[in-house]
């Protein structure tokens, strides 16, 4: 089967200043590839300043790679750096969502400008997508009228998941998205995306410290240490039996 | 001899119209040498009790309690400076936000250099100098920083979360306090790091008897060495006992949906299946349901759970429900 999407050599490095004038390179990334079909999950686990959030940056599109490609359904999104301009098939969803919605929008709003910016829809179908995302992620339509600091922490990862969710990508990158939660807030989280990856097929790139998580919900697993891949694999088989040394510190604790 | 004994606390924020109870009657007691766990939702005001045994809350909030002892004192009947002498002296506290609860226009060496006791030090200030010194650097070694040249000369922000998460920790155990509350002590770190905090604190427990106070929502963490267990939801004691006996056969439905939803407790789940959670969310602090506060969540809610459900004491195992599980889990 031809994977969903397929990351090319990518890498990044970061240019530091070490004196008056010297400048000194920081490779964060080196020489990152693998592959992910559609439905699958892939996880990323790594020690801080591995270079986790580098790479779900690169991804999304917030940042440009040095070198390298990502392809989506064969079609290449990204070389050397230069983006085509389209970040609807990839979207993220970041830690804080409190911190990443605008508190001066409403939802609505908020979800009606992602679909102006990036779509040609007029505004009926705007808003019965609006209303159609709402409900999938649980939530209802009235609440599109109400602004952040309504919602509490579980309902706000919800309309975090529904701005995700209304350009239909074909990707979701979660970065850290379910380890501020409270348990049964991260069951019910947890239990919607494995509920919209069953119904739609959506792939989900899962970055986190949780790694009881990650066995119970990833397919494939990169262990990344100071930008480079050191294993990669199905996760079942690296928790039954890691091979590399940083793997196994990770695990054992 | 209980080292706390915490009766009917309650804490309260009264706002113009009406008067809002975060926490409501919740009854906590403490050995020496003990390590208890304080569960609950954001929100269900685990941090205020915290804050609340330190002293350390604003006026705006409003504490009454029936006792609240530390070894035989009544922290309530203390004057100001007689409880911050005895709270100075015996209780430190891990607090949430490490890079914010840090201050920001002093180096991390002065910061923890204030922190040290004054009278260890003997000799010419010179050698008291050097003596400091060497202090500041075994106790920020001892909680796992190894670059301490560098940690120490500079300021909060330059550091990252889990480094100033780290320098809290070496600033509460300064003074080898008799009770440490660790206010969620490893969110910002990962999980080797996070092991090994663990592995300081029951060190510290074993060797020094230090009683901890540990407040998270991680329960896995805290499973294999604490001895006692409290859980809240919405300001509400809803169990609380020995730890080992509320994991084999938690009496309330909220600690049962709180244990179900753990990945790897129960041996029996497949991958990816999905997980036991209760329907709802959390109620905000201004719409509290009256009664019981899990009610409306509640999968066994029955007529009588709009009166507040006393709390059954049954072999050091306590919980309030009107309508406890009784079978064991599966």
């Amino acid at each position: 089967m031809q994977p969903l999407l397929k990351v090319q050599a990518l890498s990044k490095s970061f240019n530091l200043r070490s004196g008056l004038f010297s400048r000194k390179r920081f490779e964060v990334l080196k020489d990152i590839s693998f592959c992910l079909s559609q439905g699958e999950t892939l996880a990323i686990i790594g020690e801080t300043g591995s270079g986790k959030s580098t790479l779900a940056k690169l991804l999304a599109g917030a940042d440009s790679a040095d070198t390298g490609q990502i392809l989506l359904d064969g079609n290449i999104i990204e070389d050397k750096g230069i983006r085509d301009q389209q970040c609807r098939h990839i979207r993220m969803i970041f830690q804080d969502s409190e911190a990443s919605l605008n508190p001066g929008l409403t939802i609505g709003d908020m979800l009606d400008d992602c679909l102006q910016y990036n779509t040609s829809l007029d505004k009926q179908t705007r808003g019965e997508k609006i209303t159609a995302t709402l409900s999938k992620v649980g939530l209802l339509n009235d609440h599109q009228h109400y602004y952040p600091h309504m919602f509490s922490g579980g309902q706000l990862q919800r309309v975090a998941l529904a701005r995700a969710l209304i350009l239909d990508p074909k990707v979701v990158v979660l970065d850290e998205a379910l380890s501020s939660l409270d348990p049964s807030v991260r069951a019910q989280t947890v239990n919607l995306l494995l509920k919209l990856q069953q119904d739609t097929g959506l792939s989900y790139i899962l970055i986190t410290h949780h790694l009881s998580l990650v066995r119970h919900i990833s397919d494939q697993l990169v262990v990344l240490d100071h930008g480079e891949i050191v294993e990669y694999g199905k996760t079942e088989d690296i928790f039954q039996d890691p091979q590399s040394n940083v793997t196994q510190k990770l695990l054992s604790c | 001899m209980q080292l706390l004994d915490i009766r009917n606390l309650t804490i309260e924020l009264r706002t113009s119209d009406t008067v809002i109870r975060a926490v409501d009657r919740v009854s906590l007691s403490l050995k020496e040498g003990e390590v208890h766990a304080l569960v609950g939702e954001s929100g269900s005001g685990k941090s205020l009790i915290a804050k609340a045994i330190v002293g350390v809350l604003n006026k705006r909030w409003h504490i009454t309690a029936d006792r609240m002892h530390w070894r035989g004192v009544d922290l309530m009947r203390l004057s100001n400076e007689q409880r911050r002498k005895i709270v100075g002296q015996d209780i430190a506290m891990i607090y949430q936000d490490p890079s914010r609860c840090l201050d920001p226009t002093a180096k991390i060496f002065d910061q923890i250099a204030e922190t040290l006791p004054a009278i260890q030090s003997k000799g010419f200030f010179l050698k008291r100098n050097r003596q400091r010194k060497d202090r500041v650097k075994a106790l920020i070694h001892k909680v796992g920083i190894k670059d301490h040249e560098k940690v120490l000369t500079s300021y909060p922000h330059e550091l990252s979360e889990g480094v100033c998460q780290k320098v809290m920790i070496a600033m509460a155990i300064a003074r080898t306090p008799k009770l440490l509350i660790a206010d969620e002590p490893t969110t910002a770190l990962e999980s080797t790091t996070r092991a090994q905090v663990f592995r300081l604190l029951k060190s510290l427990n074993q060797l020094k008897n230090m009683s901890i106070l540990m407040i998270s929502h991680e329960l896995e963490e805290i499973v294999n060495w604490s001895h006692g267990m409290h859980v809240l939801y919405c300001g509400q004691m809803v169990e609380a006992g020995p730890t080992a006996k509320i994991f084999s056969q938690p009496r309330h439905p909220y600690t049962q949906a709180l244990l179900k939803s753990l990945p790897d407790y129960e041996q029996g789940l497949a991958h990816k299946e999905p997980f036991y959670a209760l329907k709802g969310t959390i109620p905000t602090l201004q719409h509290l349901p009256i009664g019981c506060r899990l009610g409306p969540r509640c999968p066994q809610a029955q007529k009588a759970c709009v009166v507040t459900p006393a709390l059954t004491k049954h072999h050091g195992h306590s919980y309030a429900c009107h309508f406890p599980l009784i079978k064991a889990m599966k």
